[in-house]
């Protein structure tokens, strides 16, 4: 199987190293295009944004304004702040220039003279290591004013590395502008989006590290070559972060596709005690959280989790074993998102608080079953009604275990009930009664 | 005009309109806390959400463009769902101090608490706790509890007054407002805060634990603070007016006025040093005299003096009734040329927000009611000194401290008759004090710097105001004869309208008048004044009109 993003070339980081293996290759096919072109061949690719959202790539790039007198940016989302995302600095480590090089692609199809690398706060070590490879790809002309005189071509833009200060709101595109403008990592109202007024209120496109890095191949090779590679929906291969009760946590680049099953036990080495899974979430925190007994032939991919009642966010899959307790997850949970609210919009900022409240008092035994349906209730108030989507992120996961998990809510709540757990487990070694059966 | 249809009825809007502004032309009133007309928009209150057809989600109001065909529901079960929502949400940590909070009874979070919230609350944590009392500045007090983080004051700060003092710190529901480190809130706007916090998180310090507002009345007047002419209300109870507050005038002042015309224009009136009735010097010392005793020792003082030997200063702090009565009286009485009012400017001391160098309010006003806009006052002082003016008649000025260089020269008067609201260096040399009702204590027009005439209306009484004559508003207090009623049982300064004053001396001059309201007056001002032909009170009314005169004659021959 190949790899796209991080393929299997010893200190590919190395630019030397990246050049020998057709490094700039594309940078120097694209800057012959017309930027057109560029966008209609990655609309054609398939690509789709692997920030979370899932959107067309091509089609994000068709919404810049053509005719404008205003300057137009780019900004690269390197904030990674979604709880189990852990892959986009696998990129500022091994590939660093495969993302410069893309960025160099994108910034001459939606014709920006700048772009902004927006690098979470708490990445001191890959702030670095991506500033060194900056440095080097400038001093060898590929980024600049020199790179006129290295691809012979007029075109040429600056890309500059700003660290983020620790917010996970950051990683929102809005507020990731304001953060980058100096202003209060407050998200902002849509619409305008982005395309019409961005950063400085000029035309800006946003894009995933991720997604950015898997362009030079597209240009190399072309969008018939990517778009076959696996699900036809939603081509590629994604960088899935597997973490949790899992034998090997770490980042695997797979097709889109591949099964759930097939990550957890046969990439991520299975759980550790060939324990049970209770439950995985598949995208990053903020995802609704699948059941074990939901897991069986789901694909990782946008439309296939769809259809299984989560998303594929940032592809952070978090496993859960049999003896997890699963409301003390969803506090942690809670406690992220309260911590992180930024505080702009009354639903989050208020009713994330309420949230942790309620499951703090549910985790130490004194919650009740009125604290279970006001929950539910605070994060149903909450979805919908916020500016930005991090309502959603808080409210979501609150939503969805009580909705997939609502007996180990239920037994914490109602100690005199020994309500012995509905087996929702998922195992390689024997498959459990779907929960659907189980009398509740 | 495009259309759109909000809770069936069809509006028209124009292109750019937001939902809320297109709602508000036809009187539907969406709920709102952050969205303020004079503000940009900041859409974080979600108070406003509102049901739009075809969209998958609810929508903010204040944000949201008005389109053609849009299909709106403002009272839809999903938009009350939200609605109820929210006003929950801001309520579990607000700490409901209504019953302490200086806010209540002019509060939009208790207003909708009442409209639109289910009346009870959910939430039965411990609430978050904030900073209380913070100074944010010296005018303007902080309450972090109360405050819902809508950022009013912080966009106001930045987009009207020009200077960003405000700041959000700290993140959800630890977010609280506070001034750069070392600086203080201390723009020459900063009480305008207090105006727009939907809460009772921003309060004047000069106000603050004074009153109940449900116990004020609110009288519409005018600011006395400089020549802009602020529109504003005065707030009065127990007869005493306790604070100041801008009125909504697009034309002149917008939702705004300064803290210095707010804070130092209305505590003269209440103060003790107000002339309580007329007095003639006698053997060194002040005698209070009955009206008809001042105005007989006023008019046979005047008569002994010849137009060459006599000046009538006039003011920019009195209304145009009152130098016109001035201007009238110099032209009966004495026929002198001497006639001019006291030039306040204050260099370097406008802006190009609202403050203007001219601290007076009506100088425009007195301009063209006779007075010369202060080019021959530096004469007549002259001849003051050279002992050929030997009278003066002087309505609403401290010329002796104004001119200290001519206040030998003043002392040495033969006459000086002063009309006075307060005592001051003048009023002490003064052989006939006549008090007169300062601006809150009687009808009156005055000429903004824009050429605007506007009027003040008495919301004081005194022993002269007629309460239903003159039309004074009432407060829950005056109505139902409390002690603190202003009608029954206040102390009432005895002092008059200039304009009245000078009446009384004319009809013992002989000159009798059938006037005996200011509107009377004024008709007989327009009637006689080429600039106020055609104007009346009516037509002035509460926004003022602007007057047909070349804008571009300064009013102290030189350019402002």
């Amino acid at each position: 199987m190949e790899r796209i993003v991080l393929p299997e070339i010893e200190n590919l980081h190395n630019i030397d190293v990246y050049i020998a293996n057709n490094g700039f290759a594309a940078a120097r096919k694209a800057l012959l295009m017309s930027p057109d072109d560029i966008i209609d061949v990655v609309k054609k690719s398939g690509l789709r944004g692997r920030g979370g959202a899932a959107f067309s790539t091509g089609l994000k790039w068709s919404f810049m304004p053509k005719s404008t007198d205003k300057p137009k940016y780019l900004c690269i989302n390197g904030d990674e702040s979604e709880p189990g995302s852990f892959k986009d600095r696998q990129i500022f480590e091994f590939n660093p220039h495969q993302l410069i090089e893309g960025i160099i692609i994108t910034c001459y199809a939606i014709q920006a003279k700048s772009a902004y690398l927006y690098i979470r706060g708490e990445y001191h070590k890959w702030v670095n290591l991506m500033e060194t490879a900056l440095e080097t790809a400038y001093a060898r002309g590929f980024v600049g004013e020199e790179m006129k005189k290295t691809f012979n071509t007029d075109f040429s833009c600056n890309i500059y590395i700003h660290k983020g200060a620790g917010a996970y709101i950051c990683g929102e595109e809005s507020s990731l502008m304001n953060s980058i403008e100096g202003k209060r990592g407050y998200p902002r109202v849509k619409p305008p989006f982005p395309a019409q007024n961005g950063l400085w209120g000029n035309p800006t496109t946003i894009n995933n590290v991720e997604t950015i890095t898997n362009i030079p191949p597209i240009i190399n090779k072309g969008w018939e070559w990517f778009s076959a590679i696996g699900e036809p929906k939603h081509p590629g291969t994604i960088l899935f972060g597997v973490s949790g009760h899992v034998n090997k946590p770490g980042v695997y680049e797979l097709p889109s596709g591949t099964l759930l099953t097939d990550v957890i036990y046969n990439y991520a080495g299975g759980v550790p005690g060939n324990k049970k899974i209770k439950c995985v979430i598949p995208g990053g925190s903020s995802m609704p959280p699948l059941r074990g007994d939901q897991l069986e032939g789901i694909k990782m991919d946008a439309e296939s989790l769809r259809a299984a009642g989560s998303a594929i966010g940032t592809g952070g899959i978090m496993v859960m074993d049999e003896d997890t307790d699963l409301v003390k997850v969803l506090a942690r949970i809670a406690k992220f998102y309260y911590h992180e609210s930024c505080g702009q919009c009354t639903p989050c900022r208020e009713g994330t608080g309420w949230m942790l409240k309620l499951l703090n008092r549910i985790v130490n035994g004194e919650g009740s079953q009125r604290d279970i349906d006001l929950l539910l209730s605070v994060a149903n108030n909450i979805e919908g009604n916020t500016v930005c989507a991090l309502g959603e992120a808080a409210a979501w996961p609150v939503k969805f275990m009580l909705m997939r998990f609502r007996d180990e809510f239920e037994a914490r709540v109602s100690p005199h009930i020994n309500l012995e757990p509905k087996n929702k487990v998922h195992s390689m070694r024997h498959t459990v009664n779907p929960i659907d059966k189980v009398e509740i | 005009m495009p259309k759109l249809t909000i809770d069936g009825k069809e509006v028209e809007f124009q292109p750019g309109q937001t939902i809320i502004q297109a709602a508000a032309t036809v009187g539907i009133d969406i709920p709102h806390f952050c969205w303020h007309p004079k503000l940009s928009v900041s859409g974080n209150c979600r108070v406003c959400l509102v049901e739009i057809e075809k969209m998958p989600k609810l929508a903010i109001s204040c944000a949201t463009q008005a389109a053609e065909g849009m299909v709106v529901h403002t009272n839809s079960e999903k938009t009350l769902a939200a609605r109820k929502a929210v006003m929950e949400f801001i309520l579990i940590n607000h700490p409901l101090d209504c019953p302490v909070c200086d806010e209540a009874g002019e509060c939009k979070l208790q207003e909708y608490t009442y409209k639109h919230s289910i009346g009870e609350s959910r939430f039965t944590e411990e609430k978050q706790h904030k900073e209380k009392r913070v100074p944010l500045g010296p005018h303007v007090m902080f309450d972090g509890e109360r405050c819902i983080s809508c950022s009013r004051c912080i966009r106001f700060c930045t987009e009207v007054a020009g200077d960003t003092q405000l700041t959000f710190v700290q993140r959800g529901d630890r977010v609280t407002i506070n001034t750069f480190p070392g600086k203080e809130l201390d723009n020459p706007y900063s009480m305008n805060v207090t105006d727009i916090c939907p809460v009772g998180a921003l309060t004047s310090r000069d106000f603050r634990f004074n009153s109940r507002v449900w116990d004020l009345s609110a009288t519409n007047s005018i600011c006395q603070g400089c020549s802009k002419g602020c529109n504003i209300q005065l707030w009065v109870k127990a007869n005493k007016v306790l604070r100041l507050t801008p009125r909504h005038n697009q034309e002149v002042n917008s939702f705004w006025m300064c803290d210095e015309g707010r804070l130092n224009t209305f505590k003269n009136i209440n103060a003790e040093n107000r002339i309580n009735g007329p007095h003639l010097k006698r053997n060194g010392g002040f005698t209070r005299v009955s009206w008809d005793e001042a105005f007989s020792a006023a008019i046979s003082e005047l008569k002994g003096f010849s137009r060459e030997e006599i000046a009538y200063i006039g003011s920019g702090f009195a209304t145009v009734e009152d130098n016109y009565m001035l201007a009238k009286l110099a032209k009966t009485v004495s026929g002198t040329k001497y006639i001019d009012a006291v030039p306040h400017l204050v260099p370097g001391s406008g802006d190009a927000i609202l403050r203007t160098e001219d601290k007076t309010p009506n100088m425009l006003g007195a301009t063209l009611t006779g007075m010369q806009g202060g080019k021959s006052i530096e004469q007549i002082l002259q001849l003051v000194s050279e002992h050929k003016i030997r009278a003066l008649y002087v309505i609403d000025e401290d010329l002796v401290s104004n001119y200290p260089q001519f206040a030998e020269a003043i002392k040495k008067l033969d006459l000086l008759i002063v009309h006075a609201v307060n005592e001051n260096a003048t009023t002490q040399i003064a052989h006939i004090v006549l008090p007169s009702a300062s601006y809150a204590e009687k009808h009156g027009t005055m000429v903004n710097i824009d050429g605007r005439i506007q009027r003040i209306r008495p919301a004081v009484t005194t022993i002269d105001a007629d309460r239903t004559l003159d039309g004074l508003s009432l407060s829950r207090l005056d109505k139902f004869g409390t002690e603190y009623d202003r009608w029954g049982r206040s102390d009432k300064i005895d002092a008059r309208p200039t304009w009245k004053i000078i009446l009384g001396i004319l009809s013992a001059f002989g000159q009798r008048s059938k006037i005996t309201m200011a509107d009377e007056l004024f008709h007989e001002i327009a009637e006689n004044v080429p600039a106020f032909r055609g104007i009346n009170y009516d037509t002035i009314g509460e926004q003022g009109v602007v007057l047909n005169i070349n804008k571009t004659t300064s009013v102290y021959g030189e350019k402002l």
